[in-house]
């Protein structure tokens, strides 16, 4: 019983809209729910339209959380948001028990198809993630990491959990706040850290690709060394005197930030959701 | 674990509006606050930090949104874990819900949908009532919900129902006086009927806020609004009947300075204590 009417209201409230005085659509719908014959008659009695006053209160619900998290992405899609609002609310919806995260499943929903829609400029997605990224670092998982406050070259450096490497196409850190704005970002590679500072505030700075490659590489597990030879490998080169000196300066420069923690020993785990690009 | 410390008077929603304010400003003339344990769960930085001050300065009431204990899935073992955890870091004496229907299958509506008032699902939500307080570690209480529309026939009648299940499950009951109220507008009935049919001494908190009234007559429980003078008559009627329970007002929408919310939370408590002094005089005169 519960099973049957619960897909039925989750039809209602997810599904394409149903007007509950056209005889066919309501047809098709009990047909497609096997419901009790006593079931079916008081919601064809009225309970049927009275109920659908949920398919507002939970796309209120849900659009408010998107609002408060990515409000200039949403501004700037205009009414294409509202179309891919609802193919989210129908084919994927939240299944996150945190509200804060209906964010991040809509985006990921949205991403592939942003990429392709010529209505949707092609640095929204950068933008819409760059507005995500703040609550998602705000809200990482506490420290739970120890570290030695030494940096030696064979371990492995520990950072804080709340951070998060972000790359986008588009330099969209650098858009006005304003709501109205409708300003196109630059186009250029750019690589943000963000992190939760000890006063939890979120800060962002922006990484130079070699300062990106070597915290991508640490934050991978790879020693402060190896990480070090990566990086230089990758950039054609070799460890120089002038590369260790800037990876030193990069190094005091997060552990002022409170960002670097340490070394230790073992390989780090990757736990961190907020680590995820 | 941590102390439990029992929430009591009147309580209000801490909602982070005004969240400075309680941690940083003088100690309010609040009992009590409540949280939705879900704002905090699985979260570091600022809020919980906060959160941390202001548990010692004020009892807390735990109050969920997602458990969904009617729905035909189990709960989620995981939120389980990740909840009883929560609790025992907030020191909550025990953990509320809502009777209702918040998920289906793994997709969560984040809203509280109506459970067919009937005896089958009578039966299954309070078994799994007493499998969820087992698996929390402290009592659980459910809420009597708004509802707009109800999914089927009914089978019982809401207070039925709602009776059935915390008896049956041997929990608490949230009594919600407000969506009492809202019930009544909408499907009709005396709200004070419904409450004179619920289990009083299961009783642990009693809720109350605003609600809306849309433009096509039907109310809705929306926290947004302060709370109506029918409301607080029920309320001084249900408190009568009940005894001294903890009080929330909660308010989630266009929350307003708390030096409003202050105020309402001061009517609040001058009802309480003239209910109080109208059910001693009863005691007296029995």
């Amino acid at each position: 019983m519960q099973r049957a009417l619960e897909a039925a209201l989750s039809e209602l409230v997810f599904g394409p809209e149903l007007d509950p005085a056209d005889p066919a659509a309501t047809h098709a719908f009990f047909e497609r729910h096997a419901l009790a014959h006593d079931d079916r008659a008081a919601l064809e009695q009225g309970e049927l339209e009275r109920l659908l006053v949920y398919r507002e209160l939970v796309r209120g619900t849900l659009k408010a959380a998107l609002e408060a998290a990515i409000p200039r992405s949403m501004a700037r899609l205009g009414p294409r948001f509202d179309v891919y609002f609802e193919r989210f609310v129908a084919e994927r919806g939240s299944t996150s028990h945190y509200l804060r995260d209906v964010t991040s499943e809509f985006l990921d929903f949205c991403a592939t198809d942003w990429r392709s829609d010529p209505e949707v400029p092609p640095y929204l997605l950068d933008l819409a993630r760059h507005e995500a990224l703040h609550i998602r670092v705000a809200a990482a998982a506490p420290e739970s990491r120890a570290a030695r406050p030494s940096l030696e070259l064979d371990e492995v450096p520990c950072f804080i959990e709340a951070l998060s490497l972000s790359r986008s196409a588009y330099a969209v850190h650098r858009l006005p706040e304003a709501l109205e704005d409708r300003s196109a970002p630059e186009r250029k590679d750019t690589t943000l850290l963000a992190y939760r500072s000890p006063e939890h505030e979120v800060r962002y700075l922006e990484l130079t690709p070699l300062a990106a490659d070597l915290l991508e590489r640490w934050l991978a597990g790879a020693a402060l060394g190896a990480g070090l030879t990566g990086a230089a490998r990758a950039a054609g080169g070799d460890v120089t005197p002038a590369l260790l000196e800037a990876t030193a300066r990069l190094l005091a420069d997060l552990s002022e930030r409170g960002v670097l923690l340490g070394t230790r020993h073992e390989p780090a785990p990757e736990t961190s959701a907020a680590r995820q690009p | 674990m941590t102390e439990r410390a029992r929430p009591h008077g009147v309580g209000l929603g801490l909602r982070w509006e005004f969240l400075e304010e309680v941690v940083d400003g003088p100690k309010l003339d609040v009992d009590f606050f409540e949280v939705s344990p879900e704002n905090y769960m699985r979260r570091g930085g600022y809020y919980p930090a906060q959160l941390e001050r202001v548990r010692e300065r004020y009892p807390l009431s735990c109050h969920g949104l997602t458990l969904s204990i009617g729905a035909s899935a189990e709960p989620d073992a995981s939120y389980l874990t990740e909840l009883r955890r929560e609790l025992a870091r907030l020191g909550s004496p025990w953990h509320s819900d809502h009777l209702c229907l918040s998920s289906s299958g793994s997709r969560q509506f984040h809203d509280l949908l109506p459970l067919k008032f009937a005896r089958e699902n009578l039966e299954r939500v309070a078994d799994r009532a007493r499998r969820v307080q087992d698996a929390l570690g402290v009592p659980l209480a459910l809420e009597n919900i708004s509802y707009y529309g109800h999914p089927g026939r009914r089978e019982l009648e809401e207070a039925e129902f709602v009776r059935g299940v915390v008896e049956r499950a041997e929990i608490g009951l949230v009594l919600d006086v407000n969506n009492a109220y809202v019930n009544a507008q909408n499907h009709g009935g005396d709200p004070r009927d419904f409450i004179a049919s619920l289990p009083l001494e299961r009783v642990v908190e009693i809720h109350v806020a605003g609600h809306y009234r849309s433009p096509k007559g039907l109310v809705i429980d929306t926290h947004g609004t302060p709370v109506i003078d029918p409301v607080y008559e029920l309320l001084e009627l249900t408190l009568v009947k009940t005894g001294p329970v903890p009080v929330l007002l909660e308010r989630d929408n266009d929350v307003p300075p708390l030096p409003e919310l202050l105020s309402e939370v001061a009517r609040l408590k001058r009802v309480y204590q003239r209910a109080r002094e109208t059910r001693t005089g009863y005691a007296k005169s029995a």
